[in-house]
């Protein structure tokens, strides 16, 4: 691609791996440079001091001096010590501030890379490079530097040293030195070869994995685990086998050097031993001698680790760089200007373009659009429909031809120019993980920052244009707000439970079986009759509270407990009896208090259980979970007798009174508006807060707490209940909060906690919040229904029309009648081109087409 | 019912063993096998509505076919302003509504109210489908009884309809314009 742009630096993928230590943190590694010679000397400094002690002090038996030479001898080990842990921490510092940039960097040039590179690579191999193999080479990054000058200047100022004692021995011990410099490289390609192949294993496991995860749904359908296995083993089996011989080698080198270490030794032992009986050698020199052989071997040893990590390094940095040597067919931003503002004019001169296999798609494409125009796009699948608006979005790049944009070259407009000035909506969306605001603004962030959000109205007012408030109100009713999230709207939730309690109570009664502390709850669960509140820190769950020794002790106090176990034992005998072949699907355990995968353990329980009040606390455990999840009205295998119904009301407030402290009698005296500063006191004290028609339940979605009971009939309240609370969240002004806390919904992972039609929804609004000049929608209604096709046509029609140029690849023909102008593709090229009602009188292809899809 | 209590404690009552023994006395169930009876009185639910409350509603999507246990069903359809009764249904005589529901998707052509207070138990079906996939040999035989049973009850409703119209609406020759 050419370029009109200079550069200003070298291209990432060309720098070598020293580029980034010699040009980054000069300063600091000056620093630890100085740093690095100043310990050289008290390195050095203690093996005079050894010589000193033994030669002085001790031969003239002088105990001052022997005190200052063991002085200086500990005082400069010390602060060796001290500079060595500073040039450490230096050196990681320095390493991980390089990784930092270089992961940066390469991270915005592989975003940058055209889609024909995705469509060739994996991204396990993205991802791995990324991110482990980038990690082992910040390790080395650090003391890239620092650590082959250090251990040059120590082995050659412990050289020095040596040759002052006694030249004739040094140039003994230093003998060995040349056979390790022929044996270790020899080793060290060995390992380097092997190195390679293990990267390239390990990407290609990434991969695999990958895909496995990606298409999950799949391997699940198809019982496909073996074969997925299979795929996965052999790369394993590889990987050990390379492993396998890299330590071979490894620890070959390791060995080597360990053995040429002790070498040393032995030679100095021996011929300086010798020397010394015959008095050529005092005993002190000696062993400052054989102090500093020892310690002239670590920067010796140093430097034949650095070799190898070096060689690692260096491997995979060139590895990684080669996987994305390719140019960004366009800049981020052109030097010297602001992007473009554009009308949106777009025009297509002689526009083809080819795979790299040679075959076209699109062939000679001329196509003049105005600003503001709307322009529908339709052919038969693979007419090049979809590709035209890739092309168009600068997504790909034309083989021959030209697209301008206001009569700009789209070659030479950069990243942020289209960005600016144009919203591409996929036909399959693609969702971050965060909420749904951050989705929603992400295209706006990508070209403003946080500068220019939009208002929170102009927010709103898009969400309900593309039909998505429903969803945003639903999730906001559906969260579960902190006690500092809820601190804003408190009372007007309260107001809002209090007006379902009162004015709407009528209405509601036959769908809410509201908290009454006299009455018993049919809709509810045992446990929520009895313990009727929660507690913040959850100490009342029902998997907790059959170890809860008060709560058990309120049971027996009632003689609750054992009709509770027997109500576990029945339905535990009920389920096992009647789904033992149902355990592969979850439908016929949606209304049983036990879970699909207790089955095994209660089936196994009930194996050696006859009768239901079992002794060991485990059994009584498992039927007591299953008797506090029992909800009268929703478990219909058993009915609980009114007797029982009684002692449960007797149970709650004995547990009230007894274990949380509370007055549950005073809350009768107040309601959503009269707060009970002596409930709250109690809250504050002890975490619990009773179903007290005064207190905000925390651990409860915002529709619990606004109803504050347990839905009879979720049929009555979407079909009836739902309109009416709209219009009274509507009347309290509550219907934008409320919106505002369902843009907080956590989307999940690629948007999975969202159905088809709501990603495509929420990447519809996003693309219209970035409100540019034009708009390039590929099948973007495909996965809505037809109302919402419908809503979003409209809105296109209504509010956008004569304001933005819109370019919509159509699969729906009846929609093309609204725009100005249809589009005909066939075969990758404009067979016509006009007005629905032009099209359809000419009987030609657009006609043929209306009458298959008909 | 079968009680599990133990010495004085208030028992718990197998409310399956009940429902069985109820679906057992209809003429859609009977004869089915046991498995087959079993699981549909676990999968079923009970309703309960007050004299006057609506049950369902001409138009809206449908799902679930409909027992009566006790009380009084008024099954009615409007058309062009006015509210045709067409049957009331008791637990002691046709005491099943929404048969066809099990069998296929669309949304309701008449509507029922609770004469008096009533108890329901309802088949949803999806329940119907899940038992089917289970017990496939019995599908056949589900399918022709919902629709005698669907034959049935809309033979008692024309008879009821003919039965209240007015007699100038009867016509022995068929190009005679009626006269309701």
């Amino acid at each position: 691609m050419k370029k009109t742009a200079k550069r200003n630096s070298v291209r990432i993928t060309e720098r070598s791996l020293f580029y980034w230590i010699l040009r980054r943190h000069r300063s600091t590694q000056l620093l630890l440079l100085l740093i690095i010679v100043i310990s050289l000397f008290f390195k050095v400094f203690p093996l005079e001091m050894q010589k000193r002690i033994i030669n002085e002090a001790i031969y003239l038996k002088d105990i001052q001096l022997l005190y200052l030479y063991c002085g200086l001898y500990i005082g400069a080990v010390t602060v060796a010590g001290l500079l060595k842990y500073g040039i450490n921490v230096l050196q990681v510092y320095i390493g991980q501030k390089i990784l930092v940039e270089m992961r940066e960097e390469l991270y915005r040039h592989v975003l940058q890379l055209p889609l024909q590179f995705y469509r060739k690579m994996q991204p396990g191999t993205v991802i791995s490079a990324m991110t482990a193999e980038l990690n082992a080479i910040g390790f080395f990054l650090g003391g890239a530097l620092a650590i082959p000058i250090t251990s040059v200047l120590t082995f050659v100022v412990f050289i020095g040293f040596m040759f002052n004692l006694n030249k004739w021995l040094a140039l003994l011990s230093m003998a060995i030195y040349p056979f390790e410099l022929i044996v270790l490289p020899y080793l060290q390609k060995k390992y380097n070869t092997l190195n390679m192949e293990r990267v390239q294993t390990t990407r290609s496991m990434a991969n695999v994995v990958n895909e496995a995860i990606s298409g999950i749904h799949e391997i699940h359908g198809n019982t496909s685990y073996q074969l997925e296995g299979k795929k996965l083993s052999s790369y394993i089996a590889e990987l050990y086998r390379l492993v396998k011989k890299l330590f071979i080698v490894k620890y070959g080198i390791k060995f080597a050097n360990n053995f040429f270490q002790s070498l040393g030794p032995f030679v100095l032992f021996l011929v300086g031993g010798y020397m010394a009986i015959h008095g050529q050698f005092t005993l002190g020199a000696l062993v400052a001698f054989l102090s500093a052989y020892e310690k002239v071997y670590d920067p010796w040893k140093e430097l034949i680790e650095y070799y190898q990590s070096y060689q690692d390094a260096l491997i995979r940095y060139r590895q990684i760089m080669q996987i994305f040597d390719f140019e960004p067919p366009h800049l981020m931003l052109l030097p010297g200007r602001d992007p473009l503002a554009l009308q949106g004019e777009i025009s297509l001169k002689n526009v083809t373009y080819a795979v790299p296999s040679g075959v076209r798609l699109l062939e000679n494409i001329n196509l003049e659009i105005k600003p503001n125009e709307q322009i529908a796009l339709v052919g038969y699948s693979g007419s090049g429909k979809s590709t035209l608006a890739l092309l168009i979005a600068q997504l790909y790049d034309p083989s021959q031809g030209r697209i301008d944009f206001d009569k700009n070259s789209l070659e030479d407009l950069s990243k942020m120019d289209v960005g600016h000035n144009v919203a591409m909506i996929a036909q399959q969306p693609f969702i971050f993980s965060g909420t749904i605001l951050d989705n929603l603004l992400y295209g706006v962030q990508a070209i403003s920052g946080q500068k220019e959000l939009p208002e929170k109205s102009v927010i709103l007012s898009v969400i309900k244009n593309v039909g998505l408030q429903k969803d945003i109100i639903r999730f906001g009713l559906q969260a579960v707000l902190s006690i500092e999230e809820c601190r804003p709207f408190r009372d007007k939730f309260l107001r809002m439970r209090q007006i379902i309690q009162t004015t709407l109570r009528n209405d509601f009664e036959s769908a809410i079986e509201f908290y009454d502390v006299d009455k018993f709850l049919y809709y509810s669960s045992i446990r929520d009759n009895i313990i009727f509140g929660d507690s913040l820190s959850g100490e009342f769950t029902v998997e907790r509270l059959p170890g809860h020794l008060r709560f058990v002790g309120v049971l027996q106090e009632l003689k609750l407990e054992k009709p509770l176990l027997t109500l576990g034992f029945a339905i535990a005998t009920q389920t096992v009896n009647l789904l033992a072949n149902f355990q592969d699907d979850e439908f016929f355990f949606r209304d049983n208090p036990m879970e699909v995968s207790e089955f095994p353990v209660y089936s196994k329980l009930l194996g050696r259980l006859k009768k239901p009040q079992p002794k060991d606390e485990e059994a009584r455990r498992l039927l007591l979970i299953l008797a506090l999840r029992f909800i009268p009205k929703k478990h219909s295998i058993i009915l609980l007798p009114s007797a029982m119904e009684q002692k449960i009301l007797q149970a709650r407030h004995r547990f009230q009174e007894t274990v949380v402290g509370v007055d549950i009698d005073h809350c009768k005296k107040h309601d959503a508006c009269t707060p009970c500063s002596r409930i709250q006191k109690n809250t504050e004290k002890t975490g619990f807060i009773p179903f007290c028609p005064s207190e905000y339940l925390y651990t409860r979605t915002l529709l619990e707490n606004i109803l504050f009971g347990a839905v009879k009939s979720e049929e009555v309240l979407d079909e009836y209940l739902r309109k009416i609370a709209a219009e009274a969240f509507k009347d309290e002004k509550l219907l934008d909060e409320v919106m505002h806390i369902g843009l907080q919904f956590e989307v999940g992972s690629k948007g999975d906690r969202l159905s088809g039609g709501q990603k495509q929804k929420l990447a519809i609004a996003r693309a219209f919040l970035k409100d540019v000049p034009i708009l390039i929608m590929d099948e973007a209604t495909a996965s809505l229904d037809n109302t919402s096709q419908a809503g979003i046509q409209g809105l296109l029609e209504n509010e956008l029309k004569g304001k933005k140029t819109v370019v919509a690849v159509i699969h729906r023909l009846d929609l093309t009648p609204a725009y100005d102008r249809i589009i005909v593709l066939k075969a990758g090229r404009i067979v016509e081109q006009g007005t629905y009602d032009e099209l359809m009188a000419r009987k030609g292809d657009f006609y043929e087409l209306t009458r298959a899809e008909f | 019912m079968n009680s599990l209590g133990q010495n004085s404690d208030p028992p718990v009552i197998n409310q399956l063993t009940c429902t069985q023994e109820f679906l057992n006395r209809c003429p859609l169930f009977s004869g089915a096998p046991a498995g087959v009876v079993g699981l549909f009185a676990y999968l079923a639910k009970r309703e309960e509505y007050l004299k006057g409350q609506d049950i369902l509603t001409q138009g809206k999507h449908c799902d679930r076919l409909f027992l009566i246990l006790s009380g009084k069903v008024d099954i009615f359809q409007n058309h062009s302003g006015r509210r045709f009764h067409l049957q009331l249904l008791c637990e002691d005589s046709i005491n099943y509504f929404g048969e066809l529901a099990l069998l296929a998707e669309f949304d309701w052509f008449f509507s029922a109210r609770a004469w008096t207070d009533v108890k329901l138990l309802t088949i949803s079906r999806e329940a119907f489908s899940k038992v089917m996939e289970r017990y496939p040999g019995s599908y056949q035989s589900m399918v022709q009884k919902i629709i005698n049973l669907r034959i049935n009850r809309f033979v008692d409703q024309q008879q009821y309809l003919m039965d209240h119209i007015s007699s100038d609406a009867w016509r022995e020759d068929p190009a005679q314009e009626f006269f309701l």
